[in-house]
């Protein structure tokens, strides 16, 4: 149990820049994810937390301890790897005993046998102890591993892209049983990855860290529903998100925004025109997920825009749809049962309730509608 | 531009090495039958090992033919020799030249059969705008990113006029958004030329977006071959029902019994009732284990006048506009896909329902689909 703290940390690898003053505070018992594409710094934080890696700046504090010049093993933190490490010749009740037998945090027996009963019951492998890692299921060994780690009661997991090697099922699946297990953890855990999926789907909260740098840490719904800008907007969610120039037109003291070569505008939310105006933004542009959009084979109406089947690719329960509005090309969620030929006219209407509003020069957010409500803020 | 058969096309490596099971089953690939229309866009999909890679190289030329016929058009290709067959190859490795540019890369054939430079230059001319590389023509293969190195192999192929374009994953290095991009463009690649051609790859939502039809192998026999709606829709096993689709089919085994109303499938591990609909009547009967598979898109939660079996919510995942809802079964989970916006927590209870309508049934102890229309 544990807070931990990195405060103004920068790493640097020679003339690289590896992180660029990190700052994160993880509460006590929070599920943390770092995510971010290849190279980001995600496990070089991870390492910093542990001591395997030492920062030029800054500091690095355990309940409120700095613990710079504490030695890995003193530290207390549990490190689940990729590969689970499992010794192979071992049997499941001796690799979870494994830590308890080490030099450093040596225990009797009889209470290494209580504490591996205890946690196998958790995490429901009581019944393979006499097993190898070998005659268990890939389920089972990540299981053992984490067992392993939560046999030490360590200030705080450390886990880097634990089910990142194996098939999409698979993680489908894996996933869920983290996440399940996660309420009866009871530890501080820090998890990188680099699935949007993962992030979501486990994180309390998620810090979105690209070329060694923080650009966003929040909540699941605020990274998805408000990403801090374009990068992250882009970085979570499939298929990508769309994302292009609109211009601003005042009619009759309302906003309405030109956007895709249109002459006739959509009307700006209120609330979101307000934000616009107030801070003098004129350079904009709007991110729609493929949900967002709609369309049909017949111009329904004048807010429906006309444009070419780009692409048609069904990928099981949906299918994105791709459309070329006046070279702009728009990926939309359709259903999986959609027919259309290629370069076939459609149209297409945005829901511009659901835009994000982005400034088109420093591609930071701006706004969207109804966003208090939308993250539940009261 | 050609037709493509496959028949009674058979794969043995005489030296076993490394193959595990051979013995059991030592073809690599097993009579296998496959046509493909002029102009028409394959995918051979299966998990490693399956022989896809196998069939790609023997129609390519690459390998041996150990039983059976290739046919391209009209000729027999057995015994022609791989650059006689008119076949545009891209594999994975990119394989480019690195001293030259992609111009020179993608010349580098024509030169070697002597094609003079203005025809050259007329068919990269015509090609590189197709592949969105015309702006690269000058560069060198190190400056490019992995999804342009593809492009810059793939107009290599194409720059040949194949009868037949093969691709060998020619994704699976990529990360996932050039994936998404590579896969828009390869899809409007194939409707402009218009070529025959096969994709293998292990990735089915790779093969679904792309293709016209699917041949789904395992263990070097073919398992299905129809278009992607058909193998998602109405999978002929357990193993194309599991393979095709993500998440993957929940699939369970279930106890058959018999009502006044009629039957119920009744999940072995947990306490769950899914009414069957009238159609399953014909081959179902009272105390009936059969395997019963349903698309986590396909199962829902009920309102407030749910006939449902209560469950308890295990896991609830927000993936952003879908939520993901797992419950407990056994070792596994049932799994339901939703975009409904509403918040659960873990150990709600929730009335689950199933439209039973869209659930397959599976022989227990052979995984083939039941068939249940006389």
């Amino acid at each position: 149990m544990a807070k931990i703290e990195l405060c103004n940390i920068t790493k640097r690898f020679g003339s690289l820049t590896a992180l660029e003053n990190i700052n994160i505070e993880v509460k006590d018992k929070e599920f943390f994810v770092l995510f971010g594409p290849a190279g980001a710094g995600k496990t070089t934080i991870l390492k910093i937390i542990a001591g395997i890696e030492f920062p030029e700046v800054g500091e690095v504090k355990i309940n409120d301890k700095n613990v710079n010049y504490v030695e890995p093993a003193k530290r207390n933190v549990s490190m689940v790897f990729e590969n689970y490490a499992l010794y192979p010749h071992l049997s499941i009740y001796d690799n979870i005993a494994s830590p308890m037998r080490s030099p450093l945090y040596k225990k009797d027996e009889e209470i290494i046998k209580k504490e591996v009963e205890r946690v196998s019951s958790m995490l429901k492998i009581d019944h393979l102890l006499d097993r190898l890692p070998s005659q268990v299921s890939n389920g089972q060994r990540q299981r053992t591993a984490l067992g392993r780690c939560l046999v030490r009661e360590p200030n705080v997991f450390l886990m880097d892209e634990p089910i990142a090697h194996l098939d999409a099922k698979l993680r489908h699946f894996m996933r869920a049983e983290l996440k399940e297990m996660q309420s009866s953890f009871d530890t501080t855990t820090i998890y990188v990855t680099h699935d949007y999926m993962e992030a979501l789907s486990l994180g309390d909260r998620i810090a979105i860290i690209n070329e060694g740098k923080i650009l966003q840490i929040g909540t699941g719904d605020e990274v998805y529903l408000t990403p801090a800008n374009e990068f992250v907007a882009k970085f979570i969610g499939e298929p990508e998100i769309n994302i292009f120039d609109i211009e601003l037109v005042k009619q009759g003291g309302e906003l309405y925004a030109l956007m895709l070569g249109q002459e006739s505008g959509y009307k700006i939310e209120n609330d979101v025109a307000k934000v616009i105006e107030a801070g003098g933004h004129e350079n904009l542009r709007v991110g729609l997920r493929g949900n967002d959009l709609m369309f049909s084979f017949k111009q329904e109406d004048a807010s429906y825009i006309e444009g070419k089947v780009y692409s048609v690719e069904p990928i099981g329960n949906k299918t994105i749809l791709v459309v070329d509005v006046n070279g702009q090309l728009l990926r939309l969620v359709a259903p999986n049962d959609l027919k259309a030929n290629l370069d076939a006219q459609i149209f297409v209407k945005i829901k511009m309730e659901r835009a994000m509003f982005f400034n088109a020069d420093d591609h930071n957010f701006i706004y969207r509608h109804n966003q208090d409500e939308l993250l539940g803020v009261k | 531009m050609a037709k493509l058969q496959l028949k009674n096309l058979y794969k043995r490596y005489d030296n076993k090495k490394g193959k595990k099971g051979s013995d059991l089953n030592p073809y690599a690939v097993n009579n296998l039958n496959l046509e493909c229309e002029d102009g028409e866009f394959i995918g051979i999909l299966g998990p490693s090992g399956c022989g896809k890679t196998t069939t790609l190289r023997m129609i390519a030329g690459l390998e041996d033919i150990t039983d059976g016929e290739i046919i391209i058009g009209d000729t027999v290709v057995n015994k022609i020799q791989p650059q006689d067959r008119g076949i545009g190859l891209a594999f994975e490795d990119y394989a480019l030249y690195p001293p030259l540019t992609v111009y020179e890369n993608i010349a580098f054939n024509m030169r070697a059969r002597k094609v003079k430079d203005d025809v050259i230059k007329e068919e990269i001319d015509r090609i590189a705008p197709l592949l969105k590389i015309d702006d690269l023509l000058q560069m060198k293969p190190g400056k490019l990113s992995g999804g342009q190195k593809q492009r810059v192999n793939m107009a290599r192929a194409i720059v040949r006029k194949p009868k037949l374009l093969l691709l060998d994953e020619p994704m699976s290095h990529l990360d996932g958004k050039m994936r998404q991009v590579l896969r828009t463009e390869i899809k409007r690649l194939h409707n402009e030329i218009q070529c025959t051609t096969i994709i293998v790859t292990h990735d089915q939502m790779e093969a679904m977006s792309l293709v016209d039809k699917i041949a789904i192998m395992k263990d070097g026999e073919l398992q299905q071959y129809g278009t992607p709606f058909e193998v998602y829709d109405n999978p002929v096993n357990e193993f194309v029902a599991g393979f095709i689709g993500e998440p993957p089919m929940n699939i369970m085994t279930v106890e058959v019994q018999k009502r006044e109303d009629g039957f119920l499938f009744k999940l072995q591990d947990a306490d769950i009732l899914i009414p069957a609909p009238e159609r399953y009547a014909p081959v179902l009967s009272d105390g009936m284990m059969v395997r019963l598979g349903v698309r986590p898109s396909d199962v829902m939660i009920g309102g407030a006048s749910s006939k449902g079996s209560d469950v308890k919510i295990s896991v609830f995942e927000n993936l952003g506009d879908e939520k993901k809802i797992s419950f407990r079964v056994g070792d596994g989970f049932l799994t339901l896909i939703t975009t409904d916006e509403k918040r659960y927590q873990q150990g709600d209870v929730v009335k689950l329902e199933v439209k039973s309508e869209k659930t397959h049934l599976f022989d227990v102890n052979t995984g083939e689909k039941i068939n249940h229309n006389f």
